[in-house]
């Protein structure tokens, strides 16, 4: 077994549909001198206590094996474990794959073997990390950049500040996470000069490294999966916060 | 939690290097970029850019401007600085003086203040003083560039 190499499998996959698609990609990974340990998340096992239980035991390497949101679940405290981050992707959603160019299934072994390792940004929402993007739907909240100008859309609207890209489509749009940039999005409804047309999505977007948001009401955020309410969230960007193990130069 | 993210009136994005300023969106404060900006909607302040900026027929600026190069076809209330080229497009409202070292106005542009044109902003070597009446600058219909009168 490779020392270097562990192996966090999802809860969903412990169904049995899965076990032969795990007993092939382990030989594979067994055949390539990448097999590792294996820990399984659950209900009322801590995901952050067992990461930092692989770290502190010598694994240089933790992979996540599952789909976008066995991502998002480690995401708010894994940047400060020394580790490099890969993940396999096995079902929908794997947006996150895709922007880090790591195809589904046994595929990604070939991106874990050839160990394309780089160091990208990740947000940060007051004291929690991000990857992908914070999202405040239909919101009349307002973004405050650097502490020079506000933001605001004059009839509502939904904000996204995007590290790595946006994951919320049915199509993952990619952001630039190695400019130490975040980047807002601002999309307004706007509508038609003619009648009965249909209005149109208009989009602002802004590059920050920090801000805020701000609302007089109380507002629900949503970032990697988590959702966190409140009046005024602090926005920063961690330059080259994270290793991972990617397919492909990431933006 | 993505699919309420969804219902709720976010829905990805397109993606751009470019600053931009859409329709119904308002800025208020001291905006400075590094990088091409487009106007489509409201800022009230002052604006900065090392960059191209462009004023889309919609927007309302009332702010003192300075960037790389301009492109106006919306309205600015406040002072505008342009060091390289500026381009006054037919729908345009500049009420404020305006210093570039090259211009271009199109017939029906409104410019109420005074312009200097010629070299950096900082030596501007020549003045035309501009007033309305709509479309007229100078008693003439159409003005061109106007980058060597000293």
């Amino acid at each position: 077994m490779n020392q270097a190499f562990a192996y966090i499998y999802d809860d969903f996959l412990s169904d049995r549909r899965f076990e032969r698609e795990l007993s092939i990609l382990e030989t594979e990974l067994a055949r390539r001198g990448i097999e590792g340990q294996v820990a399984r998340l659950a209900m009322f096992r801590s995901a952050r206590e067992t990461i930092i239980d692989l770290a502190c035991a010598g694994t240089k390497n933790i992979v996540f094996v599952g789909n976008d949101k066995t991502v998002e679940k480690m995401m708010w405290f894994l940047p400060d474990v020394d580790v490099t981050v890969g993940f396999i992707p096995l079902t929908q959603p794997a947006h996150i794959g895709t922007l880090f160019g790591i195809p589904m299934g046994l595929a990604a072994v070939d991106i874990l073997a050839a160990r394309l390792v780089e160091k990208i940004d990740v947000g940060k929402l007051d004291d929690r990390y991000f990857l992908t993007e914070v999202i405040v739907p239909a919101t009349v909240a307002s973004l405050e950049v650097e502490g020079q100008y506000r933001v605001s859309p004059a009839m509502g609207g939904a904000i996204a500040i995007r590290n790595l890209g946006s994951v919320a489509g049915k199509i993952p749009v990619p952001a630039d996470a190695k400019d130490g940039w975040l980047e807002a999005i601002i999309q307004t409804r706007v509508n038609s000069d003619r009648w009965l047309a249909p209005s149109s999505l208009d989009e602002t977007v802004i590059r920050l490294k920090h801000g805020s948001i701000i609302s007089k009401e109380p507002i629900d955020v949503f970032m990697d999966g988590h959702t966190v309410n409140g009046f005024s969230f602090k926005l920063s960007i961690v330059p080259n916060k994270l290793k991972v193990i990617t397919g492909k130069v990431v933006r | 939690m993505f699919n309420a993210q969804k219902s709720s009136g976010y829905e990805g994005g397109k993606g751009s290097a470019t600053t931009i300023i859409a329709h119904g969106v308002k800025v208020e404060g001291e905006f400075t970029s590094q990088s091409d900006v487009l106007i489509e909607g409201e800022v009230h302040g002052s604006f900065s850019t090392i960059g191209m900026l462009t004023v889309g027929s919609d927007a309302k600026i009332k702010a003192d401007v300075k960037a790389g190069s301009a492109v106006v076809s919306g309205t600015i209330e406040g002072n505008v600085i342009v060091s390289k080229h500026l381009d006054i497009k037919s729908t345009a409202k500049i009420m404020g003086d305006v210093t570039t070292e090259t211009v271009m106005i199109e017939s029906g542009a409104v410019l109420s203040g005074r312009m200097t044109v010629g070299v950096k902003p900082t030596g501007a070597t020549a003045t035309v003083s501009v007033e309305s009446p709509r479309g007229r600058v100078n008693g003439r219909e159409r003005v061109p560039v106007l980058a060597s009168e000293t």
